[in-house]
């Protein structure tokens, strides 16, 4: 039974090679259709220096600087909220966490509208600091003697939660119709402008908050025994938390910058990450950034080609997410205990 | 050893992903030349030659293009061109649109990249409200040209501009002096009859009580008409209160074209009945947004259905039709 | 000689409550100390003082000599290992996997070969290797507790301390789970045991402190800890002691009319 896990692994691991191909070749234009894009290549790779037609041109900017860009930028923050999930539901020992319960996306969302309606800042850099100052003041308020009770946090989150989302309301109930729809549209969550500038403004939150979650994922497995029993075995807990928290929200904020609001993406994967490969998180966690990215970049694709225009990806992530994971649900253990 | 290959791959990866993202930074590529406009963000735009393949992502300004004459120049539009009521004058404009054979590659509050990059504009016109959009169209080297229409003397702007842009300045000129000229001629007739202004109420299709203040297009063309504003409030798009709306007490109430209400209605409102536009019956819509766009040279005709609304005995109905027919003509041609 | 942990004049109280005043005492290496007293006493506060998972308000604690407060983290970990009472498994880990955290003090980011055979080692000196592959969570609670221990013993302290180490261990599972205790000390383990049950403390035990009035003390030389008059003092009742093995058994007595 242990074997076919790791060969299930092993899958995993090689996974991501083969979809992204396969998503360079998925996209909504005609000039890009697959005959076109073999075309495109087989001039490239042969040395003669041809007429350069528009036409390749044309495909050659599609797929390196619209289509490559989205791509690794859907993994990245699937990736990002997958393992930030993760790393949270361990310190924070409740199933029910995700990177948007401190008011992580909240904050963010206001941000966005905050910059979207007044133009001061660039969005993005208003999303990502409105996001960590939202888990800063829920981190601040939990405080009591240099001691973070979990139920604390999750209570001031909520708090601090309801507070940016009626700061956002008031921004939209103010805004002119133009500034309302950018808005809406900001916080349903969309890959519609990923290019390489946005993905380069992103990488080095993501890649920092992954790579710290990445080296203590063996420490969670510490944490997540309990407070007594880490402290008892020499890892102190109110120290990792922090670290873990920090990493964690560094990573989500960056994503939920570029991609807006991804709701309880950072919920299910860790779930059914943990439904088939267990608790560990040796292993989980790099399941978690491979399967977290895979999927969100399948289900990118899926939203950029199924119809004319394209539907917010916080939307499908929820109608195809969902009933799979409910699927899991019934089929196996959830993986946690009550 | 599996491990440490693992890690120098992950590390490889990291480092790979983290180059090639920084080596594609490109950034707008500043082309210097003779035409050089500056759009309503401030920003200078030049280029050698007029720009002959534009994507314009704006109906009211796209009527623009097709007023100067430029509208051969178009290789893209928004999809609402695409939609009534706007769909059947544009099909007569332009055999393209009538055969749906011009794309569509984004709408007024979104685009979609590849497709917009696969057209290979010279030139995307779009709202610049749509930072976003406009922040990764730039990023990829197209110029764009962004619009934020705050007053009447912006269609002024917006419209010079494009004429610089289609080397159409002339034509672009003759447009605005003949809206000019029909407005000062409204203005004379206005003065001359000497009628203390009437109070009118501007109703969007949003609700009953949304409507524009004092700092709004909206109030210009009011007062152009020769009325004033019922809304004594600063706001461009605001939601009054109906006891504010009482007090005001506006002789004319006029709602912007609502495809689910009819003056009908409104006369019907319940806690209305007070308001002297309600009692004298003097509740008007505006029939079509094409002919009276707000965005475009064509408010004049708003304005002057307006006009014969607020002093229905200086301009009779039939006046305004004449007129309407001729504006038409005048700015699109034949067609 | 170097006692394996001593405690010189600690206080703890719980804001205005006090709890613990000037405790004195000192535990032994390779023997097995039993700590007793009444429910509500402070003993399991005095463990947690002890672990340092508490800070006492005065006194001072000291393991081989060396002040408590001087010890980081993982050198706590490796001095002595704590087990409370209540442990609550959110996660379904394995057995190996939970033990295998007891390593946490020596590992730096990821457990090696090394830790994963101490790991393993502990689970045999437990005799629980055949759980090995368990989920921790449907394990019984008696096997829960063995596990947990191993967990302990994985961390290679010199030092056990163990928070009522029998509850949810049927009666003969207390008796193995005591025999291995003892034949841990042989190993050149210290241990530190707060116990509720009397009996099962006098059988294995080798030093005996109790807990009365806010403090740690041992009767006097003229008294032995098994005796009915000493036990009276602690307990505040009456019983009967029937000699066994060298010490006693503390029976209750039994009234007329009891056994009718």
């Amino acid at each position: 039974m242990v074997t076919d896990k790791r060969n299930l692994a092993g899958v995993v691991y090689f996974l991501p090679v083969p979809v992204i191909m396969l998503s360079l070749l998925t996209g909504p234009s005609d000039t890009a259709s697959i005959q076109n894009i073999i075309h495109y290549f087989y001039h490239y790779l042969k040395p003669e220096v041809h007429n350069e037609s528009s036409e390749i041109l044309t495909i050659g900017s599609i797929l390196w600087d619209v289509r490559l860009p989205r791509i690794l930028l859907a993994f990245m923050v699937g990736g990002a909220l997958s393992v930030s999930g993760s790393g949270l539901q361990a310190v924070f020992r409740n199933p029910l966490v995700s990177p948007y319960v401190l008011g992580l996306s909240s904050g963010a969302a206001f941000g966005a509208a905050f910059a979207l309606a007044l133009g001061i800042l660039p969005v993005q850099v208003s999303a990502f600091l409105f996001g960590l100052l939202a888990v800063l003041i829920s981190y601040s308020a939990a405080l009591k003697h240099q001691n973070i009770s979990i139920v604390s946090l999750i209570l001031s989150g909520v708090i601090v939660s309801g507070i940016f989302t009626a700061l956002l309301t008031l921004v939209q109930f103010l805004s002119d119709p133009f500034r309302l729809q950018s808005i809406v549209h900001w916080t349903m969550g969309n890959f519609h402008h990923a290019g390489w500038n946005m993905l380069s403004s992103a990488i080095l939150p993501m890649v920092a908050g992954i790579f710290i979650l990445m080296l203590y994922r063996w420490r969670l497995n510490v944490i997540a025994l309990g407070d007594d029993e880490a402290r008892s075995s020499g890892i102190h807990p109110v120290r990792e938390k922090i670290i873990i928290l920090a990493a964690a929200t560094l990573a989500s904020s960056a994503a939920v910058s570029v991609a807006g609001i991804i709701g309880l993406y950072g919920l299910i994967i860790p779930h059914m990450v943990r439904m088939v490969f267990g608790p560990d998180h040796r292993r989980g966690m790099m399941m978690n950034f491979l399967i977290g990215g895979t999927f969100l970049l399948i289900i990118d694709d899926i939203s950029r080609t199924v119809a004319g225009f394209e539907i917010p990806i916080g939307v499908i992530t929820m109608l195809i997410g969902a009933p799979f994971f409910l699927f899991l649900l019934k089929k196996s253990n959830i993986g946690w205990e009550q | 050893m599996m491990k440490s290959v693992q890690y120098l791959i992950t590390a490889l990866t990291g480092l790979a992903l983290i180059w090639a993202v920084s080596c594609q930074q490109s950034g707008y590529r500043k082309q210097p030349g003779a035409l050089t406009v500056t759009d309503f963000r401030g920003k200078v735009i030049n280029f050698a030659e007029p720009p002959v393949k534009i994507i314009c992502l704006i109906e009211s300004a796209l009527s623009g293009f097709y007023m100067l004459h430029a509208g051969n120049r178009i290789i893209g539009i928004s999809s609402n061109v695409y939609e009534e009521p706007v769909y059947s004058y544009y099909a007569g404009l332009d055999d393209r649109i009538r055969n749906k054979t011009l794309p569509a590659p984004g709408n007024w509050d979104f685009i979609s990249i590849e497709n917009l990059v696969a057209l290979r504009p010279d030139l995307v016109v779009i709202w610049a409200s749509q930072t976003e959009a406009i922040q990764s169209l730039e990023g990829r080297g197209i110029p764009v040209y962004a619009v934020m229409l705050h007053s009447l003397n912006d269609i002024y702007k917006e419209i010079r501009d494009l004429g610089v842009l289609t080397g159409a300045m002339t034509r672009a000129d003759s447009l605005i002096n003949y809206t000019q000229h029909e407005l000062d001629a409204l203005y004379l007739k206005v003065k001359q009859a000497g009628l203390p202004r009437r109070s009118v109420y501007f109703m969007w299709p949003k609700g009953p009580l949304e409507t524009s203040g004092t700092q709004s297009t909206v109030n210009e063309l009011i007062e152009l008409a020769g009325a004033r504003n019922a809304c004594m409030m600063p706001q461009e798009h605001i939601v009054v209160n109906i006891e504010k709306l009482i007090e005001w007490n506006p002789e004319v109430i006029v709602m912007w074209y609502d495809p689910v209400r009819n003056p009908e209605d409104i006369l019907k409102i319940v806690g209305w009945e007070r308001i002297e536009a309600i009692r004298k019956n003097h509740v008007f819509e505006i029939p079509s947004v094409f002919e009276g766009d707000l965005w475009t040279l064509k408010f004049v005709n708003t304005v002057k259905l307006l006009n014969h609304w607020c002093y229905p005995e200086l301009t009779s109905a039939g006046e305004v039709e004449t007129s309407k027919q001729k504006m038409l003509k005048s700015l699109y041609g034949d067609r | 000689m170097i006692q394996a942990a001593q405690l010189t004049d600690v206080c703890f109280s719980y804001g205005k409550q006090e709890i613990l005043v000037n405790v004195n005492a000192s535990f032994d290496d390779s023997k097995f100390t039993v700590i007793i007293g009444k429910n509500g006493s402070g003993k399991s506060t005095l463990l947690r003082v002890i672990a340092g998972l508490l800070i006492p308000g005065n006194g001072l604690i000291h393991f081989f000599g060396k002040n408590l407060r001087d010890l980081s983290l993982s050198e706590r970990a490796k001095t002595f290992g704590y087990l409370g009472q209540k442990h609550k498994a959110v996660f379904p880990f394995r057995v190996w996997q939970v033990v295998l955290t007891g390593r946490a003090g020596y590992v730096n980011y990821l457990p090696g070969k090394n830790d994963m055979e101490i790991a393993h080692k502990s689970l045999e000196r437990m005799k629980i290797l055949h759980l090995k592959d368990r989920n921790y969570s449907e394990l019984s609670g008696g096997e829960q507790q063995l596990v947990m221990i191993a967990r302990v013993l994985a961390q290679e302290p010199k030092i056990l301390l163990l928070d009522e180490p029998s509850t949810h261990l049927d009666f003969s599972n207390q008796i193995r789970l005591m025999e291995l205790l003892k034949s841990l000390t042989h190993e050149n383990l210290a241990i530190v045991a707060v116990m509720h049950d009397p009996n099962l403390a006098f059988w294995f035990g080798d030093a005996f402190w109790f807990m009365r009035n806010k403090t740690l003390e041992q009767p006097g030389s003229d008294l032995k800890p098994w005796s009915a008059d000493y036990l009276r003092t602690i307990y505040e009742q009456e019983f009967n002691t029937i000699p066994f093995e060298g010490k006693a058994m503390i029976t209750p007595l039994m009234k007329k009319g009891l056994t009718q």
